[in-house]
């Protein structure tokens, strides 16, 4: 039965956004990415969903800003295990354009194990569903 | 219920809007700013790309044997504004349409665009020197004739000392 439900959760990662203090370039590329027809995530058997504790795929964006930084690791812990981070734009991966501010606490590799990065700023929808692929690749390993 | 009708077949006869990305063939819009693509031997160090950098991505310096300079761009931080490309006086820095930037964790810190400018002599003191490019020469002036080019190869004190006899 264990073995069933497997194979059949590799075909259907649930993706889950985290927003970390984002300008919003990157949450509107990803609403992009998951909303509008030309791109649709959904083609890859991944669907959005809203409660943490459904979450696969983790699509992190902000570079964790000061204020943010509690209650992303609370939701990041409620996440349940095994699960693949993707850190979405530069500003979670290095800092980007804020580094060095006073009021950034990241990069998020400090505090949350990060699998996938896809820098851009933002990155292209189609660059996104690259990583989304990318994570796949490793959800399936980790099932 | 007409019209609804006309636009459903008309739809249907267009076939599918989505780009079928990860499975097909995508377009790039022209003059996507990407990835960045840097040619060392356009490059004559002014490093206006490193004062210039939003995000702080590239850097300049000596390598340890003094041999010459290496030019690093880290694209995990690169905001693609283009600011760079826009100042290069010899166009060494260019945006290219490559927009593929998705990497493993693992290759976070290998994720780097680089290049190497090697020191030449001075003709006639041999003092190490950044190389002058040719693309600087062109923006400096119309027509390069033998006597510039001569200069191309003196350090900046030889080129005053032979300007000023």
């Amino acid at each position: 039965m264990k073995k069933l439900l497997q194979k059949i959760a590799k075909k259907s990662p649930w993706l889950y956004r985290i927003n970390a203090g984002s300008c919003n370039g990157c949450d509107v590329e990803l609403a992009t990415t998951a909303c509008i027809p030309r791109y649709d995530v959904e083609r890859l058997g991944c669907k959005y969903c809203g409660s943490p504790k459904h979450a696969d795929i983790v699509l992190i964006t902000g570079p964790l800003t000061a204020r943010v930084k509690e209650k992303v690791l609370r939701l990041y812990d409620e996440i349940p295990d095994p699960k693949v981070t993707v850190a979405i734009g530069v500003c979670p991966i290095s800092g980007g354009v804020f580094r060095d501010s006073y009021a950034i606490t990241g990069p998020i590799d400090k505090f949350i194990p990060v699998d996938v990065n896809v820098p851009g700023c933002p990155p292209r929808p189609q660059a996104i569903i690259d990583g989304i692929v990318e994570a796949i690749k490793i959800w399936e390993t980790r099932l | 219920m007409s019209s609804f009708l006309k636009i459903a077949i008309r739809n249907l006869l267009k076939g599918p809007s989505t780009d079928p990305y990860p499975f097909g063939e995508t377009f790039v819009p022209k003059g996507l700013r990407g990835k960045i693509k840097y040619n060392a031997k356009a490059c004559v160090a002014c490093r206006m790309c490193e004062h210039v950098c939003a995000g702080g991505a590239i850097q300049i310096r000596e390598v340890a044997d003094k041999s010459g300079l290496e030019f690093i761009l880290w694209h995990n931080t690169c905001a693609f504004c283009g600011l760079c490309e826009h100042y290069c006086p010899t166009k060494a820095i260019r945006l290219t349409e490559d927009y593929h930037t998705a990497h493993k964790q693992e290759d976070k810190y290998r994720y780097v665009e680089k290049g190497f400018i090697k020191y030449v002599n001075c003709a006639q003191c041999g003092t190490p020197m950044v190389p002058i490019a040719s693309e600087l020469l062109n923006v400096a002036y119309d027509q390069v004739n033998k006597d510039i080019e001569k200069l191309r190869h003196l350090c900046p004190k030889c080129r005053q000392e032979r300007a000023l006899r």
